[in-house]
């Protein structure tokens, strides 16, 4: 599994598709309504909008990427990091900001290899 | 030399450049300037306005005032495009492209002001450009606040990309990302 990370908007669906040969047919992008996940793409995008599907929902991600570890561990995920900003007022996402924090040390965890992407630019964080 | 910076409010982005931007300036012996993109709405930006003026005395910054339209400062008079510009910031920048001073929104502000600062690093050669990190908030924002990350964020991509050297500020720290 390899894990890329960044604040919103900094390329790092450009860089995956990029660094991998993929383009958009091969991409997932998660919808904060939904907890659905599509597990014949290659990338998913958009892995804080799942989290907080399910923080709408009360459920643990966590509990969820583990149920499919097995189809997770060859894909690409992408997750905005949303942990520097203002603490939101509002509970849900409170719970949405904190529950993210844990999906990615969990799957930073998992993950073979950790890329960060600051203004387009990658550096890997963990692995080769 | 063209340099790109940005990270965090209050890290030490400004007094870091400031120091890159004179450094460039005295070691080549270039004239030394200040682009001024602040358009002071209350009573409280006049005071942040003051304090920066304050804090750039006695820097050698001859100061430009371009709120908008950046690159037209480079044909006033007196102004020599070989010098060191510090510009400061992006984020200000983009903020009066797209929201006026005579209340009307352009949504695509961005691809102007992109395209505008690749145009002046690309002309001047030693530009240090500041802007801010504003990309991990956990909050849906309204269309128009989204937008506007989403230019800024299209603005920095850009700049790293035409710039020679990326920094990012972390509370003092300094990570060369380029």
């Amino acid at each position: 599994m390899v894990l890329i990370i960044g604040g919103a908007f900094q390329g790092k669906l450009d860089y995956a598709k990029a660094e991998y040969g993929l383009q958009e047919k091969d991409v997932f992008h998660c919808d904060g309504g939904s907890m659905a996940l599509d597990f014949d793409k290659k990338i998913i995008n958009n892995m804080q909008r799942f989290v907080l599907a399910c923080v709408r929902e009360d459920i643990d991600p966590r509990e969820c990427i583990d149920e499919h570890a097995d189809k997770l561990h060859d894909k690409i995920i992408i997750c905005d990091d949303i942990s520097q900003g203002v603490v939101p007022m509002d509970a849900t996402e409170r719970e949405w900001r904190e529950m993210t924090g844990r999906c990615l040390v969990h799957l930073g965890q998992q993950a073979d290899k950790v890329i960060r992407v600051f203004c387009g630019i990658p550096e890997v964080i963990k692995g080769e | 030399m063209n340099i790109f910076i940005s990270g965090g409010c209050k890290n030490g982005k400004s007094l870091h450049a400031q120091r890159l931007a004179q450094a460039m300036a005295r070691e080549k012996d270039l004239p030394l300037y200040y682009i001024a993109t602040m358009i002071p709405r209350d009573a409280e930006d006049d005071i942040r306005i003051e304090r920066h003026i304050e804090a750039r005395r006695g820097w050698g910054f001859t100061t430009l005032e371009q709120p908008v339209d950046l690159c037209r400062c480079l044909g006033d008079a007196g102004v020599d495009v070989g010098g060191v510009f510090l510009m400061d910031s992006v984020t200000a920048l983009l903020s009066n492209e797209m929201f006026k001073a005579d209340g009307s929104y352009d949504s695509d502000a961005g691809t102007k002001v992109a395209a505008e600062l690749a145009d002046f690093a690309a002309r001047t050669g030693n530009t240090v450009f500041v802007s801010d990190y504003i990309y991990s908030d956990a909050r849906e924002f309204d269309e128009v606040t989204e937008n506007y990350r989403r230019s800024l964020a299209f603005c920095d991509r850009e700049l790293a990309k035409a710039c020679d050297q990326v920094i990012e500020v972390s509370f003092g720290v300094f990570k060369e990302w380029k």
